[in-house]
This record gives structure tokens, sequence and C-alpha cells, in this order.
């Protein structure tokens, strides 16, 4: 069990706009949704139909693209005020993040930007979290990023720094094992250094996907299986932490029962692990 | 070489050198900001991220406007085709400032109307109807995420009373866009959409649509100039007395009076059924 005593919900999966009618047709034996929060905001229409029904039937953990905790923008309060009313309205039980920035000067980019890691970096975002946090009523999760680039004014490794920020922040987790991969791969170094610096009580939540590798580098498209250093990765952080786990797939996404059956042996596979 | 450079200082540098016409030379002092990897150049490694931004938004727009995309991107072939180009001016015109992309494409009808293509000067003849298509197409996003309100019930349309059909007044649904075409867009969409091909670009042929959600599906209703003329002065927020008596003004056709007369009930009970209002307001009571 982690510090914030949150539950082990199980095996999850991404709520899918493509399967909203499989899902609330069959009622499918799936143990949690995560949401991708943005999909549900600045809306009122027919996503929020189809939240509310499935709401209803699961628990529900969100997940957001968009807070840009790193940022140097003002945050932004109609954004926290729209996810805490989504929050409400889902009874998510803890909302996640990234460790990132998305924009500055007003201008989205939509991706997950990596930050430097600097003292700066550090304080800055610690203090962040904590106004979000003070939004929320309850802990921030915060996932590790895949990155394409290090920064050249880097005073820190990323694992330093996420483990000083979770500390300084009193903040959750979100531990993402094939981002992990990802980032050890484009940027060269173990997994096993990120592993041993990351604090496990606060982490709440497991991710694992599958990337696209380009040889020169791999980009983090949850596209496609998850490869087996991916899974002995998974394997070692849910012996850490007992967490929730959750099966990505954002893209080219398979029918309901190919995302089900991928989630179940993620199931299948924790069990044999655990049995070794 | 600064290694003390204030986040905001790199951040600025960062999404300069991401986004907008000047990114391609604002990413030429990428050494200074990012370091090489053991396989790829800093400049490749940062290419990540700039390439990520226009694919990111491309799929935006293509999800917003599959034909328009459908029927630009036939037009040219090779590495860049029409849609492609627009929207690449799009993104560059209209960068998001917004926490999703719900509404990043809403731009879409007004820049076709505007947008100069230099690669694609054809672009010019299709601007109407591309800027037509895209607003049908828009209306169907716009509709999907409108607010879920009750429709009128038809048994509140059957108990109104004869003596107070003049003086009623017909509130409409946010899920409902109304609007007069120059281009048949309606039948390019359901050629692309439903039989799966990719049709010529039409003649202009004057047309009217009705864009709606019922039961959280979306549909389309194509709308006679008939029904027009009483739909759209209600819409406007006249009584239908109002409306009536507006047709009756302005209209000379002795074909679309005689189709109103005939005709009325039956569309305002398909109407109704289509969730087009969520309720009656009266001169001194609602309904």
């Amino acid at each position: 069990m982690n510090r914030f005593s949150l539950p082990n919900l199980g095996i999850g999966l991404g709520l899918r706009t493509v399967h909203y009618a499989h899902i609330l047709e069959h009622n499918p034996a799936v143990e949690w949704f995560e949401i991708l929060s943005e999909n549900y905001m600045q809306t009122k229409g027919r996503p929020l139909h189809f939240l509310d029904r499935v709401a209803e039937r699961y628990p529900i953990a969100m997940h957001g693209v968009s807070l840009s905790i790193g940022g140097t923008d003002p945050l932004d309060r109609a954004y926290l005020a729209e996810l805490e009313a989504l929050r409400n309205r889902t009874k998510a039980l803890w909302v996640s993040d990234h460790l990132c920035w998305t924009g500055v000067a007003g201008k989205n980019t939509h991706d997950l930007l990596p930050m430097p890691y600097t003292e700066e970096s550090l304080r800055h975002t610690a203090a962040r979290i904590r106004q979000v946090q003070d939004v929320l009523g309850a802990p921030l999760a915060l996932e590790n990023p895949s990155t394409y680039v290090e920064h050249v004014g880097n005073t820190m490794k990323e694992w330093d720094f996420l483990a000083a920020l979770a500390s300084e922040a009193d903040c959750a987790l979100l531990l993402d094992v094939n981002n992990v991969y990802v980032s050890a791969y484009n940027h060269g170094f173990d997994a096993a250094d990120y592993f041993a610096a990351i604090p496990f009580d606060r982490v709440v939540q497991l991710h694992v996907s599958g990337h696209t590798n380009h040889g020169t580098h791999i980009v983090d498209t949850h596209i496609g299986p998850v490869i087996d250093p991916v899974w002995e990765l998974l394997g070692e952080a849910y012996r850490k932490t007992n967490a929730s786990i959750l099966l990505e797939w954002d893209a080219e996404i398979p029918s309901f029962e190919e995302t089900h059956a991928d989630a179940l042996r993620a199931k299948d596979f924790l069990v044999a692990k655990a049995g070794a | 070489m600064s290694t003390t450079r204030s986040l905001r200082d790199v951040q600025v540098w960062m999404v300069g050198a991401i986004t907008g016409k000047d990114a391609d030379a604002n990413a030429k002092d990428v050494e200074k900001y990012v370091t090489a990897s053991a396989r790829l150049s800093a400049a490749g490694r940062f290419d990540v991220y700039r390439s990520g931004y226009h694919a990111r938004l491309y799929e935006c727009l293509l999800d917003d406007y599959p034909v328009l995309a459908a029927i630009l991107s036939r037009l040219d072939s090779g590495e860049d085709d029409q849609f492609a180009a627009l929207c690449r001016a799009y993104v560059d015109r209209h960068p998001s400032a917004s926490p999703n992309l719900n509404g990043f494409g809403r731009h879409m009808p007004a820049f076709c109307r505007e947008v100069k293509l230099e690669r694609f000067p054809g672009f010019d003849a299709l601007r109407v109807f591309a800027s037509e298509l895209a607003a049908l197409e828009w209306a169907l996003v716009e509709v999907l995420h409108a607010e879920t309100a009750p429709p009128l019930e038809i048994a509140a349309l059957q108990a109104l009373p004869p003596e107070a059909w003049a003086g009623a007044r017909f509130i409409k649904s946010e899920g409902l866009r109304v609007f007069r075409f120059e281009y048949p867009v309606n039948a390019v969409f359901i050629a692309n959409r439903i039989d799966e091909i990719v049709p010529e670009v039409p003649a202009p042929s004057p047309n009217a649509i009705a864009v709606y959600r019922k039961d959280m599906l979306l549909w389309r209703m194509e709308l006679t100039p008939a029904m027009l003329g009483v739909l759209e002065p209600l819409l406007a927020g006249k009584s239908l007395g109002e409306a009536l008596a507006t047709i009756e003004a302005e209209v000379t056709d002795p074909e679309v009076l005689a189709q109103t007369g005939a005709n009325l009930m039956v569309w305002f009970r398909e109407w109704v059924d289509a969730g087009f209002f969520t309720r009656i307001e009266l001169a001194d009571a609602k309904a």
C-alpha cells in the first residue's frame, strides 16, 4: 500500500470513444477505467453522457495532459476548476498528469515537453504542485514522461529530480515503466538507476504500453504490443508497489476485445511473476 | 555557452523553435539548448518535438474534417497535398491556446474563405465549396459537444390550444445548426462517409441543411425553401405568427406558399421529433 492509502484497483483500461458502445452494452469485467481528463472538458454533450454511464458502473481515475505543471505561465485556474468539477462528477479516485510543460506565452503545443532538471525547475514545479493539490484537496499523481532531448543546463538526473520533487511537493507518482524504458534508450541510462531512486511508497499507479523504435530513438506512441523488457520492468515495479496498473493504447486502437485481452495478459504476467 | 538560462527563457525558445513561421530560424540555436545523444544530433532529437507538433494538430483537423481532407488530398499527390498545406497554414495562423483540442478546428470555415495557399493557387476556385463543407463538418463537432437538454415533447405540441399557436415561440435546442449553402455539401458528405467514395467537387446548387443531435446520434436533415421560410424566423426568436406573416409578406413563389400551408403541422412534428426545440414560450407563460 502506498503512503496515500489509495487502493490497488487491479488492471484498468483507458476509456476510448470507439469502445463506448461495447462497454455499455456488454458490461465487460474491467476492474477500472482511466479517462483522459481533457476529453471530457470544454464539452457539455455526448462525451459526458457516455462518461456518466461508465462512471456509474466502474471505478474511474483521471489522467491529464494539459496541466502544464512545469510551465512558467500562471496556472490556468479555469482549467483547474473544470478538472475539479470532473473529479466530483466521476468520483475519480485520483488525478494524475505529467512531469512536463505544454506551452508558454499562451500557446499550447499539446505535447509533453521536457523539463530542465535544475534547482529552479524543482522549486517552481513543487510550488505549483502544492497549489494544484490545494485546489483538488487531494494528492496529484505525477507521471514520469518519455523524453527525446536533454537540456544543456540540466544539473540533475531525471530520477533524482522526480524523487526530490515528490518529497518537496508531497505528491504521489504515476510510474510509467514504458517511459522509463524509452527515456533510458534515448538518453543512454540504466533503468535500474531510475528504479533505485524512485520512492515507491509514493507510486499509486503504473502505466505500461507499447512504443515505436526508430533505431536512433524510441517514441512513446502507445501503439502495438508491450515488449518483454517493459513487461519485466512492470513486474519489478509491481513487486515494489502493488499499485493499480493501466495498459495504455492511444493510437491504432484495436477492438475492445483485443485491448481487454491485452489487459488480461498483464494480469496473467503478474500472477506468474508473483508465483515465481 | 551559457548553462544558466532561466526556465522561462528555455521555454520561450523551445516553443518558438517548435511552432510558428519562425520555428526553422529559431531552431538553428538548438545546440545551445539541447544536448546530442550517442545516436542523434541535438537537431535530430529536437525534431521529434518539431514534427510531432504539426502531426498532432494535423491529426486533430483530420478528425474534424475527414471529408474535406478526402477531397483536397486527392487533388494533388506528392509529399504535401492541399489538405496538408491547408492544415499547416491553419496551425500557423491559429495556434492552440486552449488546454484541449475540442475547439481547435473552429476557425476552418472562415479560414478556407481567406487563406492563400502559395503552392496550390487552384484552391482559390474551391474556397467557397471548401468553406461550406468545413462548416457542415464543424457543425457536427459543435452539435456533438452541445449541452444536453430535454427536448420538447410531442405531447406539449399537441396540448397547445389553437389560439396559442400564433404567439408561440419555439426555443431552439443547443444541438441544432441550420445552414444555407451554395454547394450541395451534404451530398458530398454522404458520398464520402456513407458510400465511401471521393466525389468530384460539385457545381453550385443552393440548398439548406439542419444538423442536429437526437438520442446522442448526429443527424442531418435537408430543408426545402418552404421549410426554411418557417424555421429560420422561429430560430431567430420570432413567434409562429410573426414567422408566417413574414412569409406572407415576402414570399412570392406560389408553390412555397402552398407547401407551407399544406405541410406546416407535418414539419412541426418532424422538427419536434428531431429535438429541434427544447420548449415553447407563450406570450404570457412558458410551456
